[in-house]
């Protein structure tokens, strides 16, 4: 009887190890295995070299005077190695507000130059000023940050954060019930109370900076009439709308810009449902437009954000509404997303339009301003020159008091002329163990764990929803690499704890003359970076110069889009043909 | 048996180059944009131009056939301008030089990934392919042995809830019972990742000073080192090995189950079949101590079928994997394929399905290799 060798299997066994890793050794391994440390920033070399001040653009010109520039930055000049002047197109009372915005954190010149500007060299060797440098990231696990011995503040209150990521809520909650972790990004919505029930648990809602809104363009049929947008802002049954579809953390909108913005809500709240009088608005707006019923459509595009869970469903909802409240007969029209902003942005859609906006840096301005400011789009049809005017002059107002004056008169004039009805503003939470000192969340959704005190533990483990996209914070847009910069990156100017509101970062202080037009920056002493170079004004000027300038040699990063940039200061300096 | 396994290994490539077509055009039949997923609201006309652009997504997926506006256009005129300047053509040439190209959300070569996320995978189904047959032979065997005692219906009750629970409820009920309702008791397991947050597992390269290793050895020695189990033997790291167990516990009981109870059950009744069969009969009148005629004739005999449905199951084991590394929060190649789905990171999708599509064929290989060592009148030509 023949018997196959023995060795057999143990062939076939070998084959399938080659050939499984022939198929991963096709090219050559680049990088550390899953485990190994990631590459730290080198030692930079200590220059004794005088300071020498640059200005950008090199020579001297205000990018203000270029046709067609539409960028707000006009010049970055260095005074001395811990001044920077910042001179302004326009004048600017969000400026600290966007300077304290994670994309501006400050690089290294030199490293900067040393990693080409981008790549995977700078993407995931982050070198920065923060209370936690980078130890390892694991790729697909973890990311583990150890304390800066150098940090110039109070050291991170937990020596080491591990920052890991699952994107299912119930594995989330688990992790954290089990004290597997300490910390942990968006609970699910059906587990907040479960969270409030557990005394080993603290739950911390979450109002983030968004709003949703029923859009309505005061060119197109209809929605010319004043009193007809009027009817539909008092004929939609907001609440419901909040209770039925948002997650808990989430709000009736009162006004356009959420509260947790600094004047966001100042002015008269919002109409109240109240359908009878809805009806009575629509029936002298109809009469007015001479016309006997509406027949309109519902745009939206089926995607979700965290101001609209569940697009669809709110669509139907809202439909249902129109036609009892106020027998508008609406057609839901699903757009293709790639478009649908544009399209609404043109003012080409005819009919109701869902949609909705996350804040780019928390001040009114970003809210107000964007929608319904001079330089608004024509999304809302023809601008009203009692929104226009007061807003031009808070944009440009840095007292407090002044501003919430023109916001009030603004917010006013936006309810009464209804460009649109803000519906909610979408929210979430996070979790944590009972025992963490400083356990906030952050309507940003940039926690700071350096400020958390983990129980007696030496790290501080946080859960959020996904891995990082990458850690040159100029870069990135997810939230997820955000907070991630966050506790190793630093700006100018920073946002307090779990707040909106601006504090001095890398720079003492930022002083603006008096139209606001031109700030000027102290940068703090003997700050260093992870790597060891020591902070100076031509690295703040280097950082913002390489988003700024498209053609910056630089200007590479992970995706070369430095998206940021161009949502805090509007345009980029010789930006791409296209 | 060389010439089986040549022959089998070139069969295989046809297969291999329909599952390489058959996952490219799948990866771009999928609803969604690239461009959405990775810049989310950011995404307009304009910046997914420039994103298409910059990741060659704006050229022909074949010839003649083009995506835009999210739908697949054809245009015949097109054909010829398109033939070998299309994403299906430069793929294959990349896949030629063994590039699996570079993931659009990460930036990291494709094999990178696989280097970091294979080994989890490969580990986890070792530790639940060992639970299941160990444990499903085990429980067969006693069910058929003591056919209709108590012992075969607990056991059979067992494998039957087993094979009708899903994954995604047992391992979260694991997790729960084990991380929350025993916390704090020495039965406590952790309820996710590979090791307690912190750890860190020193690379093989490094620890063996070969840093300066690069192309398919290193890839091979890092690959090695992400195997936990492996790297901790090697090294002698007992307390290392404790921890990867102790985390591979619950992930590999929720992903064998199924198995196991497939297995059971097979085994059960295929040595029942085996049991009654003449030459058993002669065994035992021959005077052979049960045990003997059980374990050495009839259960030899009864593998066969058993290391069949082992062979299926193992390619189960990587479906289910899916779940399992979702649930448990394990960096594998299925939940790199979920998030890859999700994000449409096409290169992951087709390089990670590409590697599971070969590990399938070479189990079929495996199987077909192990008749030839369990039954003697199987002849591999």
């Amino acid at each position: 009887m023949h018997r196959s060798p023995k060795w057999s299997p143990l062939a076939a066994l070998a084959v399938t190890m080659a050939l499984v890793f022939a198929a991963c050794g096709g090219t050559p391994a680049t990088v550390a295995p899953t485990t190994a440390p990631t590459a730290a920033p080198t030692v930079a070399p200590v220059s004794a070299e005088p300071f020498t001040t640059m200005t950008y653009p090199e020579d001297g010109s205000s990018a203000c005077a270029i046709p067609d520039y539409v960028g707000q930055i006009g010049l970055i000049k260095t005074i001395d190695a811990r001044t920077v002047e910042f001179s302004l197109c326009k004048p600017d009372a969000a400026f600290l507000s966007k300077i304290a915005f994670t994309s501006l954190a400050i690089q290294d010149a030199d490293y900067l130059k040393d990693t080409g500007g981008g790549g995977e060299a700078l993407v995931r060797n982050p070198n920065g000023t923060g209370p936690y440098k980078l130890k390892s990231w694991t790729s697909g696990s973890d990311i583990v940050l150890e304390t800066n011995p150098d940090y110039w503040g109070d050291p991170p209150r937990t020596p080491n954060a591990i920052i890991r990521w699952s994107s299912e809520a119930a594995q989330r909650l688990v992790e954290l019930t089990s004290g597997n972790v300490d910390g942990i990004d968006n609970p699910g919505a059906n587990d907040f109370e479960a969270i409030k029930a557990n005394p080993e648990l603290a739950l911390f809602p979450r109002t983030a900076l968004n709003v949703f809104y029923l859009g309505m363009n005061n060119t197109k049929p209809y929605w010319k009439n004043e009193k007809i947008r009027q009817a539909i802002a008092i004929g939609i049954d907001r609440q419901r709308i909040v209770d039925t579809f948002y997650p808990p953390g989430s709000s009736v909108a009162s006004h356009f810009t959420p509260c947790d913005i600094p004047g966001g809500c100042t002015g008269e709240a919002w109409y109240e449902f109240d359908p009878l009088k809805a009806k009575e608005l629509l029936a002298a707006g109809m009469a007015e437009e001479g016309i006997t019923s509406i027949s309109t459509k519902l745009h939206l595009r089926d995607v979700v954000r965290g101001y609209l869970p569940t697009p669809i469903d709110v669509a139907t909802d809202i439909q249902d509404q129109l036609k009892q409240n106020l027998d508008i007969t609406a057609t839901i029209d699903v757009q293709d997303p790639t478009t649908y902003l544009a399209a609404a942005g043109r003012g080409e859609l005819d009919g109701i339009f869902l949609l909705g906006w996350g804040a780019d840096y928390p001040d009114v301005t970003n809210f107000l301003d964007v929608f319904f400011g001079i330089g608004a789009d024509k999304g809302f049809g023809t601008k009203w020159d009692d929104i226009t005017g007061p807003l031009a002059e808070g944009g440009a107002v840095a007292d407090p008091a002044a501003r919430a004056a023109l916001y009030t008169t603004a917010n006013n004039a936006v309810k009464q002329h209804v460009p649109m009805v803000p519906i909610a503003h979408g929210g979430s939470g996070t979790a944590y163990r009972a025992d963490v000192e400083g356990a906030h969340s952050s309507a940003l959704g940039n926690e700071g764990l350096f400020a958390m005190k983990a129980g007696d533990r030496d790290q501080i483990v946080w859960l959020q929803n996904g891995e990082p996209g990458g850690l040159y914070c100029a870069d990135v847009t997810d939230g997820e690499s955000l907070r991630v910069c966050e506790q190793i990156a630093e700006g100018l100017y920073s946002y307090e704890i779990g707040g909106t509101a601006t504090q001095p970062g890398l720079a003492e202080k930022c002083e603006a003359n008096a139209d606001s037009t031109v700030w000027t920056c102290t940068l703090r002493e003997g700050v260093k970076f992870h790597n060891g170079a020591t902070l100076d004004a031509n690295d703040v000027l280097v950082t913002y110069a390489v988003q700024w300038d498209a053609a910056h040699p630089l200007h590479v990063g992970q995706e070369g889009l430095f998206e940021y940039w161009s949502y805090l200061f509007a345009g980029y300096l010789n930006p791409p043909a296209s | 048996m060389t010439r089986f396994i040549i022959r089998r290994l070139i069969l295989s490539i046809p297969v291999l180059i329909g599952i390489v077509f058959v996952v490219f055009a799948l990866a771009r039949i999928i609803p969604g944009d690239p461009c959405i997923a990775a810049l989310g609201e950011r995404a307009n006309e304009q910046s997914c131009a420039e994103y298409a652009a910059r990741h060659g997504l704006d050229k022909a997926i074949m010839p003649g056939i083009f995506r835009v506006d999210g739908q697949m256009e054809i245009r015949p005129a097109e054909v010829p301008a398109t033939l070998v300047d299309n994403q299906f053509v430069l793929y294959l040439q990349d896949l030629a030089e063994g590039d699996f190209g570079r993931s659009l959300k990460f930036g990291l070569p494709v094999t990178d990934l696989l280097i970091q996320r294979l080994p989890t995978t490969v580990e986890l189904t070792l530790y639940a392919l060992t639970f299941a047959i160990v444990a499903g032979i085990s429980l067969g065997l006693i069910s058929a042995y003591r056919r209709n005692s108590i012992a075969d219906v607990v056991t059979m009750l067992i494998a039957n809830i087993g094979v009708s629970t899903p994954v995604f409820v047992l391992g979260l009920v694991l997790a729960y019972f084990f991380a929350v309702t025993l916390n704090g008791t020495p039965f406590e397991l952790p309820p996710s990742g590979r090791l307690p947050p912190g750890v860190q597992v020193p690379a093989l390269a490094t620890v063996w000073g070969l840093e300066g290793l690069g192309g398919p050895p290193r890839a091979i020695i890092d690959f090695l080192s992400n195997i936990f189990t492996f790297n901790a033997i090697v090294r002698a790291d007992w307390g290392l090995l404790g921890d990867v167990v102790r985390h591979m516990i619950l992930p590999a009981l929720a992903l064998g189950t199924i198995p196991l109870a497939i297995i059971a059950r097979m085994t059960r009744s295929s040595l029942l079949d085996e049991l009654g069969l003449d030459y058993i009969r002669t065994a035992r009148a021959k005077g052979l101590r049960e045990r003997t005629v059980v374990l050495r004739h009839g259960f030899r005999n009864a593998l066969l079928p058993v290391v069949t449905v082992i062979g299926l199951q193992l390619g189960g084991l990587f479906g289910g994997a899916v779940l399992t590394e979702t649930i448990f929060n394990l960096a594998g190649v299925g939940r790199a394929v979920t998030e890859a789905i999700g994000s449409r990171d096409y290169a992951v999708i087709q390089g990670f399905t590409l590697v599971i599509a070969i590990g399938f064929v070479l189990i079929n290989l495996l199987v077909d290799l192990s008749y030839a060592v369990l039954d003697p009148r199987v002849r591999l030509r």
